[in-house]
């Protein structure tokens, strides 16, 4: 029971997200539009490129939308709707992300066209430049709950939330989602302007409609990560736990959004400077100052 | 019992889809293939370690192997000639001494799996949470000083291999 309500909640959020999506591409807020975009793709003619590596081009698809539903397994919406409590629940969501990876090099290779492979290799360096900015604020935010239990992390953070508690962790892995689920500025894979879609290029009708559902559950998952670890999952006044926990998720997926969509695309060589040079250097000062804190005034 | 008999089910299901995996790795002339069916038979080795109820240890094997796979697979493209395998290249070299060393290292894991005395193997794991407070307790206790050269090394060859790369300064004259 619970994970069907999680899974369709994970649904309509990602639905409202690509409402947002299309809104800012077009400036008409229009709350039928990706209902009619997905009847466009899936009425249409799916067509497969010549030679394709036939497995790694039908499984890429597939696999994002998994690895996006996976992570969002062990996020707890309200103290009891979680799919499944892991005792090992931060790293898992960080294992069921690296498959984001794995799915977009298949897509790239699998295409069989110059566009889609440097796409797939593009988003191979940008793992590269954020994987560490994800890892290490989980890292913290973990040592304050002395857990790795998604349920104990918003439990500890019931006398202040680590968005406080821990601000530096707290951007870095705002960031860092955002070039997880490849959205502007950090949209290197799919580079519209440049690579003609990218890792996207050759798919069309309800393979396409498959990536782009993976990537929109991926953003509210990742959204609902950045609750859980940042901003007290379901906690709140008044209003049940799981309105709380969905307000906040559609917030910070609405901020993922808004926030690179007035920036120009950052270049390759560009986001891993600035990764490797200050935002791994944060993080390091991040992880030292919340093991003092947590000594001082856990 | 019932569970037991799962539990083996379940290890030697990905047992085997780690085997086949493995096998696909040397059929297929595809650098991509190769490198990915590497990743997929890692990956169902973590699951094993899932169904034999070592949580942590799972997990950390499926997270680390799809970043570490997927780096290797632009190397392996990069350095091969023929990295999409069009050309019907010959995958496997020195073949008698493959199979002999491949068999012989087969046999030799088998018998030390079989003859071993283990001790007194546990009947039930421990709770994951309590594992995962084990593991981290002998990492920062008897395992440290291995863990720790093993870090450090591995770092140094990071900083080497990095600063072979960028260019000398004679060579940036040159440019």
């Amino acid at each position: 029971m619970n994970t069907l309500v999680i899974v369709l909640s994970l649904l309509a959020g990602a639905y409202l997200v690509a409402v947002l999506e299309a809104w800012l591409a077009t400036g008409r807020f229009r709350l039928a539009a990706p209902a009619w975009a997905a009847v466009a793709l899936l009425g249409r003619e799916s067509i497969v490129p010549r030679t394709p590596d036939r497995i790694f081009f039908e499984t890429a698809p597939v696999l994002l939308l998994i690895a996006a539903l996976l992570a969002a397994a062990v996020l707890p919406l309200s103290p009891s709707m979680v799919m499944a409590n892991l005792a090992t629940g931060a790293l898992f969501v960080n294992a069921a992300l690296a498959y984001v990876l794995v799915a977009l090099l298949m897509a790239g290779w699998g295409s069989d066209s110059a566009y889609a492979l440097v796409g797939g290799w593009r988003f191979l360096g940008q793992v590269i430049a954020y994987s560490m900015l994800i890892v290490m604020p989980i890292t913290a935010v973990a040592m304050r709950a002395e857990s790795l239990l998604t349920t104990d992390i918003v439990s500890s953070q019931e006398a202040v939330w680590n968005i406080l508690y821990q601000p530096i962790g707290f951007v870095l892995f705002f960031v860092a989602s955002m070039a997880v689920a490849f959205l502007p500025p950090f949209d290197l894979p799919i580079a519209v302007g440049d690579l003609a879609g990218g890792v996207e290029a050759e798919y069309t009708g309800v393979r396409l409609a498959v990536f782009r559902l993976g990537r929109m559950v991926l953003v509210i998952t990742l959204a609902a990560a950045t609750t859980v670890f940042y901003l007290g999952g379901w906690m709140g006044p008044v209003l049940p736990p799981w309105a709380w926990s969905a307000i906040k998720i559609l917030a910070v997926s609405a901020a993922m959004l808004l926030g690179g969509y007035t920036l120009p695309r950052i270049r390759e060589a560009h986001l891993l400077a600035w990764c490797w040079k200050l935002g791994i250097p944060l993080a390091l000062i991040n992880l030292f100052i919340v093991g003092v804190m947590v000594l001082i005034w856990p | 019992m019932a569970l037991i008999s799962l539990q083996t089910v379940f290890i030697a299901f990905f047992g085997i889809a780690a085997i086949g995996f493995g096998i696909w790795v040397f059929r297929t002339s595809s650098m991509m293939r190769s490198a990915l069916a590497l990743l997929f038979s890692q990956t169902a080795l973590g699951a094993m370690f899932l169904a034999m109820q070592a949580e942590f240890l799972g997990v950390l094997q499926i997270m680390m192997m799809a970043t570490e796979m997927s780096i290797m697979a632009i190397f392996m493209v990069m350095f091969m000639m023929d990295p999409g395998g069009l050309g019907a290249m010959e995958m496997s070299h020195q073949k008698r001494l493959s199979i002999l060393a491949g068999v012989a290292g087969a046999l030799a894991t088998a018998g030390i799996a079989l003859f071993t005395q283990w001790g007194v193997v546990v009947t039930s794991a421990p709770a994951a949470a309590e594992q995962t407070r084990a593991l981290g307790t002998e990492l920062l206790g008897r395992s440290m000083l291995i863990f720790e050269t093993a870090g450090v090394t591995i770092l140094t060859a990071m900083i080497a291999a990095t600063a072979v790369a960028l260019p000398t300064l004679q060579r940036k004259r040159n440019a």
